[in-house]
């Protein structure tokens, strides 16, 4: 939990202060409420029955020693558990009540009793384990056999054992109608034997969770330290002190025993949890007191342990609760969060309940002997558990939060990409059409540029014959340009029917027919195919029409397109122009040995095709020329290409 | 392009002749009488509508560029009022904006200012024997616009949404510089049947009512409000 969960999330008027001592004041006047509460509830007695029924008056034979006692009484722990504390009394008995089973009910006593009536047992504690432990004040009841009952005064015998360095105590105990004593016992039963085991379930379960969610988070030490709280409380809740030897009984004895160790771990659980700082150089020492109980109970004899785990362990549990309420306290002024508020008020109702339980062990306190820690015990367990959920339930909230943010994050992030890439793109389209554009311009200024000079110079020199030759040129380079312009989406089947349309135009008037031979589907489609390229193209088919009609006296033209395949089954686009004019011969480089005229024209036919990544073949002789360009795979940029 | 029509003089075909270039004016119009066509010429709209007022012509040649107004208007006008003329665009460049346009309000091609004498009359006469001339230029843009384009491609609206897939295939064909027979032979028809197919493109593409015209006239900036 990071600070700023420190949001006012308390209820009443602590979530709405903003002073920390103004909050520690509230905070320690809420634990003083809860201690009063605590008091009155441990202080508000249980239900007994009808006085009627009470047996209180008895004598004691203790040690040799006889003195006559009223309930509760106390007799000193001893070491021998074969020398019980004899409490003998009488109850009176009709024969009216035949009929009715009539049972002798304790509802306290420690360690261990037999009940005996008229000379005969009737019940033996130590045979149920659930009431050999001190911790849990189990009660007992049974049914004295008819035949045992006679008219008038019975005798009744309680021997009382003791084991352990605690004193004997035997509450009040009544001898009545099964009917009318059983359900206080169950009572009892109910509170101080099913209770703590419901809780101890509980515990178990909580034991599994938090291991299992240290498990998945190895670095959340704190829910490590729970789990193993967690799961000591629910083995020592679950193990028996049977009188009869059980398979291990120092192991058993040791568990019994662990909860200093129980209470380290959940005070380890405390500073981690509310502090995240593990204290190294005294954290350790928590762990002291119960690593030294449990060498006692695995090495040592069981009543040392008894000893131990009374003056040492109590009061280490005390200090533990003290030192997690302190803690609890701290951060809940601090963070003012649930967590804290629940786990702080959760130590303060046990460290309440362990005081009064070690003074009415100490005999300070005059009470029934009720032992209240365990079950408060419980309390911290809600406690926790719900303090656990909160934090879950809100690392939850805050995971929602955090995905929703993400999500708006991500999609602010993809606009953004989205428009510095529209950006990034426009940017590269108006570069490229600044490229385009210069290499029109340039194109223009060769031709339209070179051809409206030479109009210039004709009407200046007064040759009206070459003019209109050379204004028809410009105005035909214009219309190609204009025309390559048009975004032709890569066919170059369009440009060549627009060069149809012209080229037939230009030829008519020379009387030469134009055999113009496609095959559909015709060319490839070229993705790459800018108007530069088009222009080349076309300039190239120009300059062959050209020499065909002006120098070569050609009759016919053949225009053929097709597209070939080569030895690898690539399809490759051709153009071939043919003439059957007179044709020129061609000098060893290729190149046109008559003529300066045509051999710069060649040249530059040959230039314009390399510019584009194209071939140009041209065999000429007696019965004609014929040019033949191949297409590249792909148009390549001129420019770039050649430097 | 088929130049079989016979070239004996036709002095029964009128012509309407506008163009405000005088020289420009004065080559068509020789190379047209000299073909021997009745030709009326005229400068400005309010030349040409002056002329039409005393004789409907069987042909309107007109520039679209006028002095007084935008030769769209014109077009637009003869063929509401007379259906049997058949107009043609006179274009310096014959570049497709113009001619498109045109097209639009019920032109059926183009003569280039600078054709050749004979290839003006050949032309006419086509026009007049019922053959709509449509250059692969054209055929061009008409075919780029049928095809489905993220954003609308510059120069004029045109619907082509009445054609049929098969008018789109001849306009391809020509596109390419396909001969009609080379069009009729890969689409499996009859060559006599592709000029009735390009008569029929033409109307298609024409924008019927005048409300039309005027708003896609006023789209292309040819009408300023």
């Amino acid at each position: 939990m990071t600070d700023d969960a420190a949001k006012p999330v308390l209820s009443g008027v602590q979530a709405r202060s903003r002073n920390p001592a103004l909050r520690l004041v509230l905070y320690v006047l809420l634990q003083a409420i809860i201690v009063v509460l605590c008091v009155l509830a441990l202080r508000h007695p249980l239900r007994e029955p009808d006085s009627r029924y009470l047996v209180e008056s008895f004598t004691l034979n203790d040690r040799s020693a006889t003195r006559t006692v009223t309930l509760p009484d106390f007799v000193p722990s001893r070491e021998s558990m074969n020398d019980p504390a004899l409490f003998t009394g009488s109850f009176a008995w009709t024969q009216r009540e035949e009929g009715r089973p009539w049972s002798v009910y304790l509802p306290r006593f420690t360690n261990g009793v037999e009940v005996l009536v008229n000379g005969v047992e009737i019940l033996d504690s130590r045979r149920d384990p659930t009431a050999n432990r001190l911790d849990r004040a189990t009660p007992e009841i049974a049914v004295i056999p008819a035949s045992l009952l006679r008219e008038g005064e019975n005798d009744l015998a309680i021997r009382l054992y003791v084991w352990g360095p605690v004193p004997g105590f035997l509450d009040r105990l009544y001898v009545g109608p099964d009917e009318v004593l059983r359900p206080y016992e169950e009572q009892r039963t109910f509170l101080f034997v099913t209770l703590p085991m419901v809780f101890a379930a509980w515990q178990g379960m909580l034991a599994v969770i938090l291991a299992m969610m240290w498990a998945m988070r190895r670095h959340e030490l704190a829910y490590g330290a729970l789990a193993a709280a967690m799961a000591l409380g629910a083995v020592q809740a679950f193990l028996q002190t049977a009188e009869d030897a059980p398979a291990h009984p120092a192991l058993n004895a040791t568990l019994i025993a662990s909860a200093p160790l129980e209470g380290a771990f959940v005070l380890t659980f405390g500073i981690l949890f509310f502090t995240r700082k593990w204290p190294r150089f005294w954290g350790p020492l928590i762990f002291l007191p119960g690593v030294a109980l449990a060498l006692i109970g695995l090495l040592g004899d069981r009543e040392l342990l008894r000893q131990g785990f009374l003056f040492l362990g109590t009061p280490v549990i005390g200090l533990y609760l003290l030192l997690l309420g302190l803690i609890a306290a701290w951060s809940a002024v601090k963070r003012q969060d649930v967590p804290s508020l629940l786990l702080g008020c959760g130590a303060t109702i046990v460290l309440t309940c362990l005081v009064h339980d070690m003074l009415s062990v100490a005999q300070i306190i005059p009470d029934h002997r009720l032992f209240f820690t365990r079950l408060s015990y419980s309390v911290m367990l809600v406690a926790i558990g719900a303090g656990l959920t909160w934090r879950f339930a809100r690392a939850l909230n805050r995971v929602d939060g955090f995905a929703a943010r993400l999500a708006i994050q991500l999609r602010e992030a993809e606009e953004k990409l989205r428009l510095s890439f529209a950006r990034e793109q426009e940017r590269a389209r108006v570069a490229a059409l600044a490229r385009e554009r210069a290499r029109l311009m340039r194109d223009l200024h060769d031709g339209l540029g070179g051809q409206l000079v030479s109009i210039v110079a004709l009407s200046e020199r007064g040759e009206a014959g070459g003019v209109g030759e050379a204004a028809r040129a410009a105005l035909k380079d214009l219309r190609l340009v204009i025309d390559s312009m048009d975004d032709i989406g890569g066919d170059l089947m369009l440009a060549l029917g627009s060069w149809r349309d012209r080229a037939t135009a230009q030829l008519r008037p020379h009387g030469i027919a134009l055999d113009w031979r496609a095959v559909p589907p015709g060319l490839p489609v070229y993705p790459e195919l800018r108007p530069w390229h088009v222009i080349q193209i076309i300039r190239i088919l120009d300059e062959a029409m050209t020499n065909a009609v002006k120098h070569a006296n050609a009759q016919r033209i053949a225009v053929s397109i097709e597209t070939v395949k080569d030895e690898s089954g690539i399809a490759q686009g051709c153009i071939s122009v043919e003439d059957d004019g007179k044709g020129f011969a061609l000098g060893p480089d290729g190149a046109a040995a008559d003529g300066r005229r045509t051999a710069r024209g060649l040249r530059n036919m040959k230039s314009r095709a390399a510019r584009c990544g194209a071939e140009l073949e041209m065999v000429s002789g007696a019965g004609g020329t014929r040019v033949r360009l191949k297409l590249p795979q792909r148009f390549v940029d001129g420019d770039a290409g050649l430097g | 392009m088929a130049s079989s029509v016979d070239e004996m003089a036709a002095p029964d075909i009128t012509i309407l002749l506008v163009e405000d270039d005088p020289p420009t004016l004065w080559r068509l119009q020789d190379a047209l009488v000299k073909a021997g066509f009745d030709v009326a010429p005229a400068a400005t709209l309010a030349e040409a509508r002056a002329s039409l007022a005393t004789r409907v012509p069987k042909v309107l040649l007109t520039d679209l560029q006028l002095p007084d107004g935008h030769g769209v208007e014109l077009i637009r006008e003869v063929r509401q009022h007379f259906p049997d003329t058949d107009i043609m665009v006179i274009s310096a460049l014959g570049d497709e904006e113009s001619v498109i346009s045109a097209i639009t309000v019920g032109a059926t091609g183009y003569i280039l200012k600078d054709a050749f004498p004979t290839d003006i009359a050949a032309t006419v006469r086509e026009l007049v024997a019922g053959h709509s001339p449509i250059s692969a230029s054209i055929a061009r843009f008409i075919v780029r616009r049928t095809q489905a384009q993220a954003e609308p491609p510059p120069g004029p609206e045109l619907n082509t949404a009445k054609l049929t897939p098969r008018e789109i295939d001849i306009l391809w064909g020509i596109a390419k510089g396909f001969s009609y027979a080379e069009i009729a032979a890969h689409l499996g028809m009859s060559k006599q049947t592709v000029p009735g197919h390009i008569k029929s493109i033409y109307r298609k593409l024409e924008v019927h009512t005048r409300g039309e015209a005027v708003f896609e006239a006023v789209q292309q900036g040819l009408i300023k409000l």
